[in-house]
């Protein structure tokens, strides 16, 4: 069942409701499809060495999709709601290679969104605060 | 000015505390990566920063592109989140959603799981405390506080520049 907020949030990192598995079409709703050459979105495919330890008679178990895309994955088993992180790697780009990773997040006011993206070409100077 | 109520960057930035500062160069380059930086000398009795050093340093790379940290300094000067600040991210994350949907034990039940992951990191500990009624300037933030400053005032980032 789809969460009513949607299971993909910006800036790849996901909620769903899941117990720990989640099915093909919530997979496709992530923008991945399981192929016979792996896990594919686009023209990029992951391998998947051991597709027994994936897929099981309930669905696919999110904790080994966490292990083979490199994010990270948190399941509460009794609200039955998964949150999936960003790709590890595009942090680790941020730290070893210094590039900077791209976001979008909703305008404080006025309704609607910026990313980081928008303003390439010129130097930007991130804060991040908290009113508290 | 944006909102991330799901602390998205400081999962892409590995930041662990505000204010942190990331300064971007034209080609998405980080000039300066997670930097502990002041608007003004506000809390210079706790930080110990003179902010008007960093202004200049601020101006100094928007004028001379020069941010005064060289790429071999900036690349990995900043540590990689643990698995557990990770995950504490997402259970925030979970705590939210849970929250919103009126589940409040479910809520609180994720909130308790990233404390427990991420005990140093304010994003999650101090952010918290609002969201969960406790007054961010209270006993609960002076106790995180000490505990923190016991354990050497970790922080994913770049101080005394």
């Amino acid at each position: 069942m789809r969460a009513d907020y949607g299971p993909r949030m910006a800036n790849d990192t996901a909620l769903l409701d899941s117990f720990g598995t989640i099915s093909e079409a919530q997979l496709a709703e992530l923008g991945w499809t399981l192929k016979p050459e792996g896990l594919c979105q686009d023209d990029t495919c992951v391998l998947v060495p051991d597709r027994g330890a994936l897929i099981s008679d309930v669905g696919l178990d999110l904790a080994v999709l966490g292990d083979l895309l490199d994010r990270p994955v948190a399941v509460d088993t009794e609200a039955g709601l998964a949150a999936i992180g960003a790709p590890r790697a595009t942090r680790r780009r941020a730290l070893d290679d210094l590039v900077a990773p791209d976001f979008t997040l909703p305008d404080l006011v006025g309704g609607g969104v910026t990313s980081l993206s928008d303003h390439r070409s010129k130097k930007r100077l991130l804060i991040a605060f908290s009113s508290w | 000015m944006v909102v991330d109520a799901d602390h998205v960057v400081t999962e892409l930035y590995a930041i662990s505390n505000v204010p942190t500062v990331v300064l971007i160069n034209e080609d998405d380059t980080i000039a300066m990566p997670n930097w502990s930086a002041y608007g003004s000398d506000l809390f210079s009795e706790f930080t110990g920063v003179e902010s008007d050093r960093q202004h200049d340093r601020i101006r100094r790379w928007v004028r001379e592109g020069d941010a005064g940290m060289s790429t071999s300094e900036a690349i990995g000067v900043v540590g990689d989140l643990s698995s557990e600040e990770e995950a504490a991210r997402l259970h925030f994350r979970l705590a939210l959603a849970l929250r919103n949907r009126g589940d409040q034990a479910g809520c609180d039940r994720n909130f308790d799981r990233a404390a427990a992951l991420a005990p140093e990191d304010w994003t999650i500990r101090r952010a918290m405390m609002p969201l969960r009624g406790q007054d961010p300037f209270g006993e609960n933030f002076m106790a995180l506080y000490e505990d923190w400053k016991a354990k050497g005032s970790p922080y994913h980032g770049v101080r005394g520049y």
